[in-house]
């Protein structure tokens, strides 16, 4: 994410942006609740939590030996033939790929999905390269060019309508399609089956890496994933890290947690497993196979209570059920990966001056905790998120001002004190029950939310009228 | 970075981690199998858009005839792996007029219609696992609009625990695989599903019964 773009704007005024779109919100929030729903039904049956519960401790597990699988993968794969590479950040990745790129004196790349690609900014790269890039997986071809980012980890064009969709096609290929999907489809399928034929290299991502075999999986419900990594000469596969299970067997549960969670499947149409280039006798598949490992900040989390955020399988489960997610969609937060995870990930990974923002965009209500396949405290990381920004960002003036609040409210005669000239200084704002202009500083506060005013009487006042008279019939009226 | 630098950073990154245990047993999940059934193998990649039969050795040529023509195929590779079956498939094909080609990258291009065979047929989850072999390349069930795969009943397992038990020894000879649930689809406009986007639309697995 170091090498993406910068955000366009900040979570507050991205997310206005969304908000404003008509439309917008209903598509996503129907959308989302397919997902919850599919989602549902995938698991119906099944034992959930020991299923989340083993694919926290397989998670766990891996990345706390990270280092032996790694290196174990490493020559595993290298011994099938796999050319590995290391990266440290996300400009030693993107150089490697331009290199290989450059070594077969390509100009054509298919490309599969890949969220770490979008993270270091590779097609931004290759283009300036002169490398003509098409992104293969429907939902990416169409943000694609549409100039936009993915907004969902799983349907990155969900934010647009069937209509936007041909209206671009119709527009980009001076064609006259309806706006219908198979039609839209099949158009795509032919436009792209000429890209896989006569590109020279394909890009894809990994969803799991196998230490033992040194093989690899891709799935895809499209096939373009199968694509890419057969009918280019070079293959070149990209990886966050910790994208890797110790053996085949962990992915019995690994793949149905992840597809379960994603789009409420027991399996995609393709698992693809890629265990090397084609051998001396074979018909078909890529010359070349290169793995791309991706550090980018990730080891700096190992050491600290956030490395469970490693753990991720990237399902876009907490997207979906995150009310904050379900109005603004992933353009509101202006980075690769948006959502809870997004939320969590982004600024520790890029830094707070870049995303301290975001820890602030959840309402913290856990559901995110609630449905991850492998139980990351996705709730409990943004609040500690929000305790670090604070302690990095907070001006000294804040800092008083919190210790005041702190100090009053923590003496009853004080706290007393603070309702009364709060109660009274309200009448000036207070209209209708609630308070929806305040002055500064509780003004960006009230922006966005209105605010219940302090009670004409307080409990403590009524308790001490009525509170000690039993009513008869009440809770205590025996 | 080189190899070692990289691995050094992580390590240092993990130093004061607790190790933490891999479970060794695992708990049974929606792709667990019940038991080594063609039925629910059927009913599983049915649901998932394909078709399955159960056919004896005899009902090849009437199968992938069928088969030929639901796809009006005119042309079909036919890879290696199913070479014990070759002439009762090149019957099916020659009585719906379809021109047996083998599998080259060309021929798989423009043909209608790929038969291959299968490994391991996953009865939870309806799927067949294609090894990539030089008898049976790739592209013959990726790049025709149809694909017919033909597996031995004893190729059955229950589920995902028996398929990746067997998956590394698999890899072992080959240096890919892929595990096939039915056609090629998409949700990504409007999550309307549509079959049918990069590779096949039609898929059909023809398990063929011991006698």
């Amino acid at each position: 994410m170091s090498a993406g773009d910068e955000r366009a704007g900040t979570f507050a005024e991205l997310a206005h942006v969304q908000l404003e779109k008509p439309g917008l919100r209903r598509a996503i929030g129907s959308a989302m609740d397919r997902f919850v729903l599919n989602r549902a039904n995938a698991f119906a049956g099944a034992d959930l939590e020991a299923m989340r519960a083993a694919g926290e401790a397989i998670r766990a597990h891996t990345v706390a030996r990270l280092d032996s699988y790694l290196a174990q993968f490493a020559e595993a794969a290298e011994a099938r033939g796999v050319k590995v590479f290391f990266a440290a950040d996300g400009a030693e990745a993107v150089e490697y790929v331009r290199g290989v790129i450059r070594d077969h004196g390509a100009t054509r790349v298919a490309k599969g999905k890949s969220m770490a690609s979008e993270e270091i900014g590779l097609n931004h790269a290759l283009e300036a390269d002169g490398v003509d890039v098409v992104e293969t997986d429907l939902g990416e071809y169409i943000v694609q060019i549409a100039h936009e980012p993915p907004s969902h980890i799983i349907v990155p064009a969900i934010h647009k309508k069937r209509d936007e969709i041909a209206e671009l096609f119709n527009d980009v290929h001076h064609t006259d399609l309806p706006a219908d999907p198979p039609e839209l489809t099949r158009f795509a399928r032919e436009l792209l089956r000429d890209r896989f034929l006569s590109a020279e290299v394909g890009i894809t991502g990994v969803n799991f890496a196998v230490a033992d075999a040194g093989a690899f999986v891709i799935v895809t419900n499209e096939g373009n994933g199968r694509m890419c990594s057969t009918l280019p000469k070079v293959h070149v596969a990209l990886m966050g890290m910790e994208r890797i299970v110790p053996s085949f067997r962990e992915l019995a549960v690994m793949l149905p947690l992840l597809t379960g969670s994603a789009t409420g499947q027991r399996v995609t149409a393709y698992l693809n497993v890629i265990g090397g280039p084609r051998g001396p006798d074979d018909v078909d598949g890529p010359d070349e196979v290169h793995v791309v490992i991706l550090d980018n900040g990730r080891s700096r989390l190992l050491g600290t209570e956030y490395r469970s955020v490693l753990h991720c399988i990237r399902c876009g489960a907490c997207q979906n059920v995150c009310p904050v997610y379900r109005q603004v969609g992933g353009h509101g937060y202006g980075t690769v990966y948006g959502g809870p995870i997004g939320a969590v990930l982004t600024p520790l990974l890029d830094g707070f001056e870049r995303a301290g923002d975001l820890p602030y965009a959840s309402s913290l209500c856990a559901a995110c905790t609630d449905v991850c396949p492998v139980r990351i405290p996705l709730h409990e990381h943004l609040l500690s998120l929000r305790r670090d920004v604070a302690r990095e960002r907070a001006g000294a003036a804040e800092r008083s001002a919190f210790r005041t609040w702190s100090a009053v409210w923590s003496r009853p005669w004080s706290y007393r004190l603070a309702a009364r000239f709060g109660r009274a200084g309200q009448a000036l704002f207070a209209r209708g029950g609630r308070i929806r202009r305040a002055p500064f500083p509780l003004s960006r506060w009230t922006s966005d939310r209105d605010l219940p005013p302090i009670a004409s009487r307080t409990f403590r006042e009524r308790w001490k009228r009525t509170g000690h008279r039993r009513e008869p019939g009440g809770a205590d009226g025996r | 970075m080189d190899a070692d630098a990289f691995l050094a950073r992580v390590r240092s990154g993990l130093a004061g981690v607790a190790p933490a245990p891999l479970p060794d047993v695992h708990p049974q999940t929606p792709a667990s199998g019940d038991g080594r059934l063609f039925d629910r193998f059927a009913e599983e990649l049915e649901k998932a858009g394909g078709t399955a039969r159960w056919v004896s050795r005899q009902d090849l040529s009437a199968e992938v005839y069928e088969a030929a023509v639901e796809a009006s195929a005119s042309t079909a590779v036919v890879s290696d792996d199913v070479a014990e079956f070759r002439e009762r498939i090149d019957r099916g094909l020659a009585d719906a007029g379809c021109a047996a080609a083998p599998v080259s990258r060309e021929a798989a291009a423009s043909a209608d219609l790929g038969v291959t065979g299968g490994v391991v047929g996953v009865c939870s989850t309806g799927s067949v696992l294609l090894r990539a072999t030089p008898a049976s390349p790739r592209v013959a069930s990726l790049l025709p609009p149809a694909h017919v795969a033909i597996l031995h009943e004893a190729a059955l397992v229950p589920g995902f625990e028996e398929l990746f038990d067997v998956l590394g020894e698999q890899l072992r000879e080959a240096n890919a695989a892929v595990l096939v649930t039915g056609p090629s689809r998409t949700t990504d406009i409007e999550l309307q599903l549509v079959r049918g986007v990069h590779g096949p639309k039609s898929m059909t697995a023809l398990v063929v019964r011991e006698e």
